[in-house]
């Protein structure tokens, strides 16, 4: 048998019309040199299993075990930890019942243009999140009082429910599907912050995409309508980007204390929501006409980009204060870390834009053109959708670099998930007993969990939007 | 005019009414090239012209120009009585009188048939959603593929594709509607059924610049053949003249290395 024959045997997932021995036979032992390989990769990996395995189950995890709630939410103060637990619960039933209207949005959507779909199953769901459920199962397994897992299980039966009501809405509130969502969201912001700024910044954007999806089609219809949205809209966005500026100091209840996993996702979400539409206008602003406004974006995105991240924030959180008066307000530290990191991302994100704003042919302007579009219509509507669908893979990539990038924030002091394992490894009871391994291993999951769910949604989105197929 | 002599002005209307595309004495470089020269054309509305010429002539130039796809460098160029100039209303109006069907169709990938054809209208007219749609699936019907509209341009047939295209052309109900040369991409079994769709709408009485090779189309359809090379109008006449009694000859040369 030659190689090329063993290369056409390509591995596929278990089809009915195998059974499992001829599956075996077909793609793992099909020629002496496949049979070879498959012999010494399933004796590498049993090597790694049994010593691995092995190892995890013989340390002692007391180091995890005692530090948990550290790992999760840092110092967050003790009496307030109901907050984050009744947050979490609403943005998990918000999410069940959005993310259900959402599936079944589409799904009608793609059932009335003939394609063929699946309906989401539970089995779908669990194969899909099956890393971070996974991770939650494993924490469950180092609590000491009963108190979180009721609280997962409350989580877990929320969601399902809302799901069911997600699903079997009718389409009137269907279309509010990712506002409710929202609506999670800034439940989880009044719950956990208390009061503040955000909340009613995140609120008053809300408020005003559901006005434009309940009444924009109205509007639209006559040129009154499409100057009001066109007037209103971006008054109401001025007034929440001066709430954001005054209110930049409370993003919650205890600020100062957040840490852990929990600060970890924070970040990594505002640095995803708030990085992805910057990077965008700078990868327009990039493509511009006007001299000025494409040299500041050439300027910033090549600055940032031509600087390692960690200098970056070594010189927001120590050097930047010098730079102002003692009597001057600036943000705190975790907050200019954070603003960092998302002009980081913004940088790159504008870049990987910018190579999907390439991709997409010039005749696809022209024909847009030649129909009498303007030309914010044409980027909004014709441009970015191909751009952004092109660059998928490389944008999630990208939210992935900056969820692990999160551990840098250690460097200027701030308790993020990898930060907690050092600081466990230097507690008095632990100091000097060589338990890195554990707390690391512990931490790397956690990452691992987020990062491959990720990775996996995004495969997942270009099937969807079928990238490269048309 | 006698048949002997050559005649080589475009201005003169056949066939149609009062003249609703203006070209005079337009030029187009791109860089040190000189794509256009002196060129001078009227076309009547309801008149449907057909340019022909070797590749590199300056046809599509011309055509684009019309639209302000390309600007053009020195001359006048009007649609309807409205100038084109700078002034990006004006480039706006003359692209709302007048459609395009682009060689590779140009269908935007990411919408649906009926979405493609609804967008021009809904964004640019303010037509409500459901009227639109009713228009273009009236379109859809004209163009022989009511059937098709809730597919992707990916999952039609190149013929299916340009006969959307040229239903999204109608959509905005232009004037004029130029066509750069809409059968070249497609295999030689979809041409037809393109072209039997560009007759249909000559003989509602569309008025129609087809930049074409296909040279039955020209004999069968055109009010006039426009002859072009090296970026000027050498030759022009009605099919009967141009394919039977060619005078210029560039034009015979070109006649008998594409017959």
């Amino acid at each position: 048998m030659t190689i090329e024959e063993t290369d056409s045997g390509v591995v596929r997932p278990l089809h009915s019309d195998q059974t499992p021995r001829e599956w075996v036979q077909n793609n793992l032992f099909s020629s002496a040199l496949n049979s070879g390989i498959s012999v010494v990769s399933a004796v590498f990996a049993g090597l790694v299993l049994y010593f691995g395995v092995g190892w995890a189950l013989n340390v002692d995890w007391e180091i995890v075990r005692a530090n948990l709630r550290n790992f999760m939410i840092g110092q967050f103060p003790k009496d307030e930890l109901w907050r984050p637990w009744a947050g979490g619960l609403a943005l998990v039933a918000g999410v069940g019942v959005g993310s259900a209207g959402m599936a079944r949005n589409a799904f009608d959507d793609a059932t009335d243009k003939g394609l063929s779909t699946e309906r989401p199953t539970w089995i779908g769901l669990l194969r899909r999140f099956w890393p971070i459920l996974a991770f939650i199962g494993l924490v469950l397994t180092f609590t000491r009082t009963i108190q979180p897992t009721l609280g997962v299980l409350a989580g877990l039966g929320l969601f399902v429910a809302g799901r069911v009501i997600g699903w079997n809405m009718p389409h009137s509130i269907r279309r509010f599907s990712l506002h409710i969502i929202g609506l999670g969201v800034l439940a989880l912001f009044t719950i956990v912050a208390g009061s503040g700024g955000l909340v009613a910044v995140v609120g008053g954007i809300m408020a005003a995409s559901i006005v434009s999806t309940a009444v924009g089609d109205r509007l639209n219809r006559t040129v009154l309508g499409g100057k009001i949205s066109a007037l209103v809209l971006p008054a109401l966005g001025a007034a929440a980007v001066w709430l954001v500026m005054s209110s930049i100091n409370s993003f919650g209840y205890g600020w100062k204390e957040w840490g852990g996993l929990y600060l970890t996702l924070f970040v990594t979400v505002a640095g995803i929501s708030t990085g992805m539409p910057l990077g965008i206008l700078l990868a327009i602003g990039r493509r511009s006409q006007l001299p000025v406004v494409k040299g500041f974006c050439v300027m910033f995105i090549e600055f940032i980009r031509g600087v390692p991240l960690i200098s970056l924030l070594f010189f927001s959180g120590f050097m930047l204060p010098l730079l102002f008066p003692p009597s001057a307000e600036i943000p705190d530290g975790i907050t200019r870390a954070m603003i960092v990191i998302t002009l980081f991302s913004a940088a790159y994100i504008a870049e990987i834009v910018r190579g999907g704003l390439q991709a997409v042919p010039q005749g696809q302007i022209e024909a847009a053109q030649a129909q009498g579009l303007s030309t914010g219509r044409i980027q909004r509507l014709i441009v970015m959708p191909q751009a952004l669908r092109a660059v998928i893979p490389a944008m999630v990539g990208q939210f992935i670099s900056l969820f692990k990038d999160t551990s840098l924030l250690a460097i200027i002091g701030v308790a993020e998930f990898l930060q907690i394992a050092t600081i466990a490894n230097t507690q008095q009871d632990f100091l000097g007993k060589g338990l890195q391994p554990i707390t690391y291993t512990f931490v790397a999951v956690g990452y691992w969990a987020f990062a491959y769910t990720m990775s996996k949604e995004s495969r997942r989105l270009e099937t969807r939007l079928g990238v490269g197929t048309r | 005019m006698s048949d002997t002599t050559i005649n080589a002005d475009a201005t003169q209307i056949l066939g149609g009414g009062e003249a609703i595309i203006e070209v005079e004495g337009v030029d187009k470089l791109f860089g040190d090239f000189q794509a256009l020269t002196n060129i001078n054309m009227r076309v009547g509305s309801q008149e449907v012209v057909v340019i022909i010429g070797p590749s590199g002539s300056g046809k599509s130039t011309l055509i684009r120009c019309i639209n302000r796809l390309e600007r053009h460098d020195r001359g006048r160029i009007s649609v309807d009585g409205i100038e084109l100039s700078d002034d990006i209303r004006n480039i706006q109006e003359i692209r709302r009188e007048t459609g395009m069907v682009f060689q590779s169709f140009n269908l935007f990938p990411h919408l649906t048939v009926i979405d493609n054809i609804t967008l021009a209208p809904r964004q640019v007219r303010n037509m409500p959603k459901r009227e639109a749609e009713e228009s273009a699936m009236e379109l859809l019907e004209r163009v022989k593929i009511p059937e098709q509209a809730r597919k992707y341009p990916g999952q039609l047939s190149g013929g299916q594709q340009q006969r959307v295209a040229i239903a999204r052309s109608l959509a905005m109900k232009p004037k004029v509607i130029l066509f750069d040369e809409p059968t070249s991409a497609l295999d030689p079994e979809m041409i037809k059924e393109v072209l039997d769709t560009m007759k249909d709408l000559a003989l509602e009485g569309m008025t129609m610049i087809c930049v074409t090779h296909e040279m039955g189309f020209a004999r069968e359809v055109a009010d006039r053949v426009v002859f072009m090379a090296d970026g000027q109008i050498v030759e022009v006449g009605t099919p009967e003249h141009f394919f039977d009694n060619p005078q210029e000859e560039r034009t015979k040369l070109f006649l008998s290395q594409i017959l």
